[in-house]
């Protein structure tokens, strides 16, 4: 957990500087190094409180030009995996994954994260942890730092909580970086919206009805093998949306039930979608549910 | 245009179409024909080896995903079992010059020297051609290619894509399941697999 000092009693700006150099501080000493990077466990809150949930986060900071990968890394490497030491008395809940990048060459497209990304993860404490001072929790990471090049890393992490009966207020040193996080979030899309998918030949056709125009997007599926990573995305714009064409794995021997993913119409635009095979009329997308059940399935945590 | 000028040229076209297809070595289409110089000097022809079941293995000494076969011995395990049944093992070095696992012949050959790896060659396909030509995306991806000149497994080596060595002794090998089956006669149950590992360090490739 990492504090920061209220900086309300300075001058603005001197204020300002202040922090940051606090904050700067408080990255340097508290991320445990990784390859190339740094990696930190912090909490949303100060204490955890018995019956409640509460956010923990991963927060990864990688020098320039290296990455970490999503949940569905692409054609090459890895995405981070997390072993949780936890007190009996609170459960995990899956990793909400934020919308990647393509990253890579035209030949090998991978997709993660460069620069900085918090993987959120939400815990729940039963009541019986009211009998408990504190809560420790350990974390034990394996990642996969790649540039050119790829270097394994692992950390051991830990966090300790007091125990309270109530929720305590967001903590003011992560509330930051939480509220980043949830902002870089795929959202549900909007249920007006229409999707369907039309398996043809060698490619998979996404059509969108949106009620207006779309002339860029991107999908990122959720599942490997389902479509050839590093294959251009055509896309057609419609009068109420577009038609995305996506060509087909070599890896994939079967007729898929539905595509799942993340579609990327711009920088603050990303959307959960998962649409069943053909039958257009029934393409209704259902939303995030679905994304983490499928998760779930994807990434056994290990 | 007269139909016999048009028909060659109509052939012609469609030849030019069908290339990629042809020469894209997915499971249960033919492996593209290269040929390639090995470390040990030879001139390999993957045409000469017909009649005997081939395994291509995308090789970069400084992946760790490569390292754990080869830290654990059991790529070199592979290797010898392999060859030692008559089958041909081929290790192929995509990596362009200046980029992760490039080797010059000497530089291969210590290396196979050092870590005992019994490879029937090592390739060197540093311009990245063979490994285009089977769109080789990881390093280690594996080949399995029967003696009629199929392709008849593309994918990882096994089901465990981490570089833990730990993970090896419980991993289920599909280059073994493939020669298994294939030799006992029956179908290969997983043709193909998503590859794990490194990128392949082809030239040209932007960072």
């Amino acid at each position: 957990m990492r504090r920061r000092r209220s900086s309300t009693k300075f001058p603005r700006t001197l204020g300002l500087g202040v922090a940051l150099l606090l904050c700067a501080a408080g990255v340097q000493a508290a991320g445990t190094p990784i390859p190339h990077g740094t990696l930190e466990l912090i909490a949303e809150n100060q204490s955890i409180a018995a019956g409640h949930e509460l956010y923990l986060g991963l927060h990864f900071q990688l020098e320039k030009g290296w990455h970490i990968y999503w949940v569905n890394p692409g054609d090459s490497g890895e995405p981070p995996r997390i072993k949780w030491q936890l007190p009996p008395d609170i459960t995990v809940g899956e990793i909400e994954w934020p919308t990647p990048r393509r990253l890579g060459t035209p030949s090998i497209v991978d997709f993660g994260y460069e620069d900085e990304v918090t993987l959120i993860v939400p815990i729940h404490a039963q009541a019986s942890l009211a009998s408990q001072q504190s809560a420790q929790i350990g974390a034990e990471v394996k990642v996969l730092v790649c540039r050119e090049i790829c270097i394994p890393g692992k950390a051991q992490l830990s966090l300790t909580l007091p125990v309270k009966s109530q929720q305590s207020a967001p903590d003011a040193g992560t509330s930051g970086l939480f509220a980043a996080a949830r902002k870089s979030l795929p959202r549900p899309a909007p249920r007006s919206w229409k999707f369907s998918v039309a398996d043809a030949n060698n490619s998979l056709v996404l059509s969108a009805n949106l009620g207006h125009q779309v002339s860029q997007a991107v999908f990122f599926p959720l599942a490997e093998s389902q479509i050839d990573d590093a294959a251009p995305q055509s896309l057609v714009p419609a009068s109420a949306g577009f038609r995305l064409t996506l060509r087909k794995s070599d890896q994939l021997r079967k007729p898929i039930g539905r595509l799942k993913g993340v579609l990327v119409l711009s920088a603050a635009q990303a959307y959960i979608i998962d649409v069943p095979l053909g039958s257009p009329g029934l393409a209704e997308n259902t939303g995030a549910e679905i994304y983490a059940a499928q998760f779930l399935e994807e990434v056994p945590l290990r | 245009m007269k139909r016999s000028t048009l028909y060659p040229i109509l052939i012609a076209l469609f030849l030019c179409a069908a290339l990629p297809l042809i020469l894209s070595g997915k499971t249960g289409e033919p492996a593209p024909q290269f040929t390639a110089t090995a470390s040990n000097g030879k001139i390999v022809h993957l045409a000469d080896y017909r009649g005997k079941y081939v395994v291509l293995e995308w090789h970069n000494n400084g992946c760790p995903y490569v390292g754990k076969h080869y830290k654990s011995g059991n790529m070199q395990k592979l290797q010898k079992e392999w060859t030692g049944r008559g089958v041909v093992w081929f290790t192929i070095l995509s990596s362009a010059p200046g980029e992760q696992g490039y080797m010059t012949a000497n530089e291969e050959n210590d290396y196979i020297t050092k870590v005992q790896a019994a490879p029937t060659a090592a390739l060197l396909d540093s311009t990245g051609q063979i490994g285009h030509l089977y769109d080789a995306k990881t390093s280690p991806q594996m080949v399995v290619i029967n003696p009629q000149g199929v392709v008849i497994y593309d994918g990882a080596i096994d089901d465990k894509p981490t570089t833990d060595l730990e993970d090896v002794p419980t991993a289920t090998n599909y280059v073994n399941l493939a020669l298994e089956q294939a030799i006992a006669g029956k179908q290969v149950e997983t043709p193909t697999t998503r590859p794990y590992g490194c990128s392949v360090k082809y030239a040209n490739s932007a960072h």
